[in-house]
């Protein structure tokens, strides 16, 4: 039996992914290709059972339904803020972090533990911070800084809702971010920020000119990534305020799980999930298209 | 040598991928307890032991039914120590799993086991949902297979038997029911200085004006929401109603003056600081703990059900009475839950037994010492098993108690009307411009 060197690193190679690649068809790609299916059917839960086809028209439906308005106006918003929100705040702290010698251990491990803790948990303890009148938000907003006169409540109205579940995303996604941005730091050169201070630079010019220039590529990746992230918002949501008061807080996926597993829309929710993917895949593309030029240009 | 050697790793590649593909794929092995049958008797020659291995007839093979609910820890604990071992006791064959799943994840848990084809053989199932899950074509008609349904159906009380009936069928039996009394803060009530529970709208008001009284963040009463539960009592208590009686129609009922004059009094309270704002939504998912107000003298009165004693403990004085009557009377609201059985069952018959097991009056006898109200109408009776001195109040509400709309469509039926209830008492439109619309939305869904 004689394969060659080439064919035979193939087949091995081959043979290691087969695992992922199966678990990936079976538990990524196919319920993918069956919600794509469900969506154009008004679906019957119970195996066996038909199910009407309908087309587009759980498409038109949702174009038409002013919650799914309300869902996107939402989604886009915590997305517009989250985004430019962990980005600044994660390169900040990268930037301190990359110019301490001692203790940027011990930093890294406070800074990354929010990354790591559950979603649930601290949705949960998010919603309890934030309760009205006796929330200690509001205990610290009136009585200790004196800010406010009387408690707010938070969760009756949708734009104060929102800081909240904004505050939460921010928080959560800055010790990911940081340590991204450090590793792109730790890649440049020192022998540029030594030239650029013979030159006469200061700290902030050479922020500008050497340091953001050449984490772009960084840059790119992590808007691209928390992007996405931003769009799929859904459990802090869910837990915080459960889409209410009057459905004004109901992000995208939020309202996909409410019409698919609270009224067994399945085909309605498999259409609006697929109208945020589209959405998604485009802004992705465009993001990375524009913002991914060669470094130096 | 080397080639024996990539030969070999390649064939160990290969089996792990098979390891694991074989894993991701494999079924889950349904849990059947094997037990062994042994014929004991000796028996000389080969004819005879013809004879008589047939004459013993097989004991019937051991099956595992499983059993969904929502039981509190007192309920399961008595269920699973008490119950199960001996219906079991009585059917060796058979033997029950109990799966405990908290009511919020109950619905979504329970859908996607039946899109998966792995529907539990029974549940314990909200009334609420029973009309849907037939109408589906999830559930067993009961009224079909059991021959000695009628017997069963006779022996219930009849409001909680109508919450299984949808497109001409029985889904399932009532299990448990429930209903809202109100409760009062005792301490509150003396400071205020009002000597009982207020019996009617007029003497409620009468009540909230003195409990005002008591400091700005006092309350009334308090509610989590706009939904059925919390707000049918006191429509039907004003006269009005959701739908007409043979649920075809939403105009004139939802949107006619008697349901607007309920909303109006709601928005009142609200308004005059009677009522704690909870109830106007978006508090946030956690919500009011209306326990804890209670607990903590903040709130005077909330309608609770018959779990109310025997979770929120004894610590504090409280007294139990029927809902305030309106013009219509003091009608409050059925909750409970339905036994309904699976189409996806493997072992129907065996189901079928547990049900009557549960049915039993032993069974609901027990069940009603850890708070479940009983749905056979024997146990009403003076003199009977269950302690009337717990139930008394609540049986006495159950005459008068209503069932929310028994429709495959209930629950977009009721988002509808849960949020142009909470828009209203927001004050953000009129209740025609809120309640028109809705009840628009809610015929379409009435519609055959």
């Amino acid at each position: 039996m004689n394969i060659s060197l080439r064919k035979q690193r193939i087949l091995y190679a081959f043979i290691f992914l087969l695992p992922g690649l199966l678990l990936y068809l079976i538990f990524v790609i196919y319920p993918i290709l069956k919600t794509f299916q469900i969506s154009f059917y008004e679906w019957n839960i119970i195996p066996g059972e038909p199910s009407e086809w309908v087309g587009v028209g759980n498409y038109i439906r949702a174009l038409n339904d002013p919650v799914v308005r309300i869902s996107l106006r939402n989604t886009f918003m915590y997305t517009l803020v989250t985004v430019p929100g962990q980005l600044i705040l994660a390169l900040i702290v990268a930037l301190l972090m990359n110019y301490i010698t001692r203790g940027s251990t011990f930093f890294r491990t406070i800074y990354y533990l929010p990354v790591i803790t559950s979603w649930v948990v601290v949705s949960l303890l998010f919603n309890y911070l934030f309760q009205s009148p006796k929330g200690i938000i509001n205990h610290i907003l009136m009585n200790v800084l004196h800010l406010i006169a009387e408690p707010i409540p938070w969760f009756m109205n949708a734009s104060t809702a929102f800081i909240p579940i904004e505050a939460l995303g921010i928080w959560k996604g800055i010790g990911w971010g940081m340590v991204v941005f450090l590793a792109a730091l730790k890649s440049i050169p020192q022998e540029l920020y030594e030239a650029a201070a013979i030159d006469g630079a200061n700290a902030w010019q050479r922020l500008i000119k050497i340091t953001l220039p050449l984490i772009r590529p960084t840059l790119v990746f992590l808007s691209v990534i928390l992007m996405i992230g931003g769009f799929n918002v859904f459990i802090s949501v869910v837990l915080i305020t459960r889409g209410g008061p009057l459905q004004r807080t109901e992000v995208m996926l939020s309202y996909m799980y409410h019409q698919a597993f609270d009224f067994l829309d399945f085909g309605y929710g498999g259409a609006t999930a697929f109208i945020l993917a589209a959405i998604i895949i485009t802004l992705s593309f465009i993001q990375i298209r524009f913002f991914r030029r060669p470094v130096g240009d | 040598m080397n080639k024996r050697k990539h030969l070999t790793s390649l064939i160990t590649a290969g089996l792990v991928a098979l390891a694991l593909l074989v894993t991701a794929c494999a079924q889950p092995t349904p849990q059947v307890i094997e037990k062994p049958v042994v014929v004991e008797k000796e028996v000389p020659v080969t004819i005879e032991v013809e004879k008589v291995v047939t004459a013993i007839p097989l004991p019937p093979s051991p099956v595992t039914i499983s059993f969904w609910h929502a039981y509190s820890e007192a309920e399961m604990n008595l269920f699973e120590d008490t119950l199960i071992p001996k219906f079991e006791a009585a059917h060796p064959n058979v033997t029950v799993e109990s799966v405990q799943v908290p009511y919020n994840d109950f619905r979504r848990k329970l859908l996607t086991s039946i899109a998966g084809g792995s529907a539990p053989d029974l549940i314990r199932s909200d009334i609420i949902w029973v009309p849907e899950y037939g109408a589906m074509g999830a559930l067993v008609a009961l009224d079909v297979l059991m021959p000695d349904f009628q017997e069963y159906a006779d022996a219930v009380f009849p409001g909680p038997l109508e919450t299984n009936f949808a497109n001409g069928h029985y889904w399932g039996l009532p299990l448990d029911t429930n209903n809202r009394v109100l409760v009062t803060n005792t301490a509150m009530f003396e400071a205020a200085g009002i000597s009982g529970p207020p019996k009617t709208i007029e003497e409620f008001l009468a009540a909230c004006k003195k409990i005002k009284a008591l400091g700005e963040d006092k309350y009334c009463f308090a509610d989590g929401g706009t939904y059925a539960w919390a707000v049918n009592p006191w429509i039907w208590s004003f006269g009005g109603d959701i739908t007409d009686p043979g649920f075809t129609t939403a105009t004139g009922y939802l949107n006619g003056p008697q349901t607007k004059a309920a909303y109006e009094f709601l928005k009142n309270l609200i308004d005059q600081g009677y009522m704690h704002p909870s109830i106007k939504g978006g508090i946030g998912n956690v919500g009011i703990d209306t326990w804890g107000g209670f607990g903590n003298d903040e709130i005077a009165m909330i309608l609770e059900g018959p779990w109310f004693p025997t979770i929120f403990g004894t610590e504090k004085e409280y007294s139990l009475s029927l809902m305030p009557a309106g013009p219509a009377g003091p009608i409050s609201v059925v909750g409970g839950e339905d036994i309904v059985m699976f189409e996806q069952s493997q072992h129907k018959e065996e189901a079928a037994e547990f049900i009557r097991f549960m049915l039993s009056e032993d069974s609901q006898v027990a069940m009603a010492s850890v708070g479940q109200m009983p749905v056979l109408k024997i146990l009403a009776e003076p003199g009977s098993l269950i302690d009337l001195d717990f139930y008394g109040i609540f049986l006495e509400q159950a005459k008068t108690a209503r069932a929310r709309t028994p429709h495959p469509n209930f629950t977009k039926i009721e988002e509808i009307y849960t949020l142009a209830g909470s828009a209203y008492l927001r004050g953000e439109a009129s209740f025609e411009d809120l309640f028109n619309p809705a009840v628009e939305e809610i015929n379409a869904l009435l519609a055959p």
